[in-house]
């Protein structure tokens, strides 16, 4: 590593009683396939015990979770933790992950402000009509009582981005005690988190970090009454009620006829490469009334401008993978690709960095329709399907979408993607579709999952 | 050719006969007309090497191929050694697991079992088990031998033996058919039985698989129990890693002798683990030398894999109650020497031949 950073440690378990570091030990590596560090893998034995221990735990009052969230962000953003500084942190990450390091920069502090904001955000999903203490004079006339649907939350977030961890927090300033499963590609986020979470007042009791194996990590989901994540582990469970899985975002544009295309461009691009093009809030599919050849040939000439630099360039802007990932993805998009109109990347989009390292570069398609299944092929870089929209397509391609920018003057329009359940955000006019503030709901309020209203009255 | 003198074939557990002179007398037991077993003397005619004349010495076990999957389909009969006599004094038939296909069948004289419980126990000793105690089986009765090893085990070197009968058969089924929960009721089922035994009878040795060691620790009561009442835990049948053994050791089962034993049906025994290994280090597993040993190798050359390298093992039995060399087991392990004077290797780190996936792509950025 470079002279600010000290290879980091073993990423060790976070256990009820303490750290805990096994003998088994899986290899992190960097993007050049270079190993980082050694992540301990707690045998299933040891994590149904630490799930026990979640259950018996009780939380911390309401003020002091509050207290000790907001400390954790302050911690999580600026503190030596595990022995790595802030920087030597997002360094760490920026190698295993091959995001680029600006982009790294970002997610640590929107990771922290939203942490920050956790207990506030979560009284955002509260239902009017409830509240959230049996003491509240209220309840002496009978009132709804927001209360937990469990005790102990499973969180299996993937390891595609940091910003990923900012919301399971919420779980802790309700009361929840928490069981992490790091991902085994970035674990360091999950490492960090808990660390300024204990640090900051939670007991270890309260949120342990549970890097490991298959077997364990069917244990940790099954040791908890609510599960939350994305991971191939969450996948089996997906249709398990008491588990709330992270779908693929598929988020898209919709440019319809009053919106000229020129004025958008900017839109487009943007919503494609923040975070590098690697989150469900990048936009995948864009739908333009009327031609969008033109549009496609706009972003496709902005996009190949971008620079193919390693992730640790102040510079870099575009994801960079393993050559071997980097490939089987480049493989598996052009066979999906197959009979789209290519603007950019047609013939390939790898663009190897020597060091075992490659960048993906974007790619730009043209879809013959509206209804072109590969409208929705959500892939980790910024990758765009841009098809023709008419009003006889409706609503239905729209369908499955994480997040929609509609640049519409059209009520009639607006009123069906409102009423479409199956978009979860609805972004109206230019507004790029990674925007997001602490406090609003990501897909539907994690609180929604978490909470009932009870009603409580006291005679 | 002249028959050599049987006797080596006859020794106490603790004789140790020399390797070389053990395979031929083996040899000439399994492929003379008067001894050899109707398989291996019908086999002998389409070997391309002349077992008699050839095989000289333990090396030349590897000429063999392995007819490990033949055993599939032979008639039990055709595999006892006509120098047993018209009514050889058997234990009985015993299958392999089944996990790679239809099950393979061995059949065990009553001879040969005693001499392998014998240096078993003697192998307990060393370990600690108390003697005389009252034994709980978690494991199956049948027709794996493991239910027969057990049975014999708690009457030689303890008192009574309790069990609890498995089926590990119905148990990957439901598993590989997505009923999880049904399996999971079935091993509950099962440590309720254990359960019952544990609180009513003074249980000193139990001996149990790893998956049934840990639902019994996830009940505080059975680990008070089995902390009470057990002093040596024999595990066996799947693997238990070091760090999981550690857990038991210093946390769950204090003062619990903890061992553990390697066995497969298809060598009719066990290898048991060495005595004095540091804690937190992998078990290793040493063979009842000279009549079963392992080889650690590469699976495409078949030559061994250097030691501390991970290879897959081979097994071989060379008794007179049998020979089957040569048997590619589909674990893998690390190569460890084998203690002064055994043939073979020792394994440690067993585990599942691993599958080597493709890289495949999920959609989505997750």
């Amino acid at each position: 590593m470079g002279a600010d950073g000290a290879a980091p440690p073993t990423v060790e378990v976070l256990g009820p009683s303490g750290p805990y570091r096994t003998r088994t030990e899986q290899e992190i590596t960097d993007v050049t396939g270079a190993v980082m560090a050694g992540m301990s893998q707690a045998p299933k034995i040891y994590v149904e015990r630490a799930m026990r221990a979640l259950h018996a735990a009780r939380p911390l009052p309401d003020a002091e979770r509050a207290a000790a969230l907001s400390r954790a962000a302050g911690l999580f953003r600026s503190a030596t933790l595990g022995g790595l500084t802030a920087q030597q942190y997002e360094r760490a990450v920026t190698r295993v992950s091959g995001l680029p390091l600006g982009v790294v920069r970002t997610a640590t502090r929107t990771c922290a402000e939203r942490v920050a904001a956790a207990y506030r955000s979560v009284q955002e999903a509260r239902p009017r009509g409830a509240v959230s203490d049996w003491r509240d004079p209220l309840v002496r006339t009978g009132q709804a009582l927001w209360s937990r649907r469990g005790e102990v939350l499973a969180v299996h977030v993937p390891g595609n981005h940091p910003g990923t961890h900012g919301f399971w927090p919420e779980a802790l300033a309700l009361g929840y005690r928490v069981a992490v499963r790091p991902s085994r590609r970035e674990p360091f986020t999950a490492h960090r988190l808990v660390l300024a979470l204990r640090a900051a007042g939670f007991p270890d009791d309260h949120v342990v970090l549970l890097p490991c194996g298959h077997d364990a990590a069917d244990a940790v989901v099954r040791g908890a009454d609510l599960a939350y994540g994305g991971d191939e582990v969450i996948r089996r469970y997906a249709d398990d009620p008491g588990v709330l899985s992270l779908r693929p975002g598929r988020s898209k544009i919709l440019l319809t006829a009053g919106a000229d295309w020129r004025d958008h461009v900017d839109l487009v691009v943007d919503s494609a490469v923040r975070h590098a093009g690697t989150g469900c809030v990048n936009v995948t599919g864009v739908l333009v009334e009327g031609d969008p050849a033109p549009l496609a040939g706009a972003v496709a000439e902005r996009l190949a401008a971008l620079p193919s630099l390693p992730p640790l360039d102040e510079k870099a802007c575009l994801p960079v993978q393993s050559v071997k990932s980097a490939r089987a993805l480049e493989r598996y998009v052009l066979d999906r690709a197959r009979g789209t109109r290519a603007w950019l990347g047609g013939t390939g989009f790898v663009d190897e960095l020597g060091d075992g390292s490659a960048v993906l570069r974007p790619a730009v398609h043209q879809l013959a329709s509206a209804d072109a299944p590969q409208l929705g092929a959500e892939v980790p870089f910024p990758c765009v399907w841009i098809a023709p929209w008419s009003r006889a397509d409706g609503v239905a391609p729209l369908r499955d979408t994480l997040v929609l920018t509609a640049v519409t003057e059209d009520e009639e329009l607006v009123d069906a993607l409102v009423a479409e359940p199956t978009i979860s955000n609805l972004y109206l006019g230019g507004r790029a579709t990674h925007w997001h503030r602490a406090g609003l709901p990501h897909d539907g309020y994690l609180g929604e999952f978490l909470m009932r209203s009870k009603t409580t009255v006291r005679a | 050719m002249v028959r050599t003198e049987p006797s080596i074939l006859d020794l106490p557990h603790d004789a140790r006969p020399d390797p070389d002179e053990l395979v031929r007398a083996a040899m000439a037991w399994h492929f003379a007309p008067e001894t050899g077993s109707p398989f291996w003397l019908r086999r002998a005619a389409t070997l391309d090497f002349d077992p008699l004349a050839d095989v000289k010495g333990y090396d030349d076990l590897t000429l063999f191929p392995n007819v490990a999957n033949e055993l599939r389909d032979v008639p039990a009969a055709d595999l006892v050694p006509r120098g047993y006599g018209p009514r050889p004094d058997l234990v009985g038939v015993f299958e392999s697991g089944g996990t790679t296909g239809a099950p393979k069948r061995v059949v065990c004289p009553a001879d040969w079992l005693e001499k392998l419980v014998a240096w078993s126990n003697a192998n307990l000793d060393v370990h600690g088990f108390p003697r005389g105690a009252d034994w709980l089986g978690i494991t199956p009765s049948g027709p794996h031998i493991v239910g027969e090893i057990f049975r014999r085990s708690a009457l030689t070197h303890g008192r009574h033996g309790f069990t609890v009968d498995l089926d590990p058969r119905w148990v990957k089924r439901l598993i590989a058919d997505g009923r999880g929960a049904q399996a999971d009721a079935y091993a509950e089922h099962v440590v309720d039985q254990a359960a019952h035994i544990l609180r009513t009878q003074p249980v000193g040795v139990l001996t149990v698989t790893p998956p049934l060691l840990e639902r019994i620790a996830r009940r505080d009561d059975l680990v008070e129990l089995v902390n009470e009442k057990v002093r040596a835990i024999r595990w066996g049948g799947t693997q238990m890693d070091a760090d999981t053994a550690e857990l038991y050791r210093t946390e769950i089962f204090p003062g619990t002798t903890l061992y553990g034993h390697y066995g497969s049906t298809m060598i009719l025994g066990i290898a048991g683990q060495r005595y004095g290994t540091p804690a937190g280090e992998p078990c290793v597993f040493d063979t009842f030398s000279p009549y079963i040993t392992f080889q650690v190798v590469d699976p495409r050359t078949r030559r061994p894999v250097a030691y501390g390298e991970r290879g897959q093992v081979v097994m071989h039995h060379v008794s007179k109650a049998l020979l089957l060399p040569n048997n590619l087991e589909r674990d893998t392990a690390v190569r460890v020497p084998a203690p002064e004077g055994a043939a073979g290797d020792s394994a440690a780190g067993i585990a599942p031949v691993e599958r080597f996936d493709d890289e495949v792509v999920i959609e989505g950025v997750y």
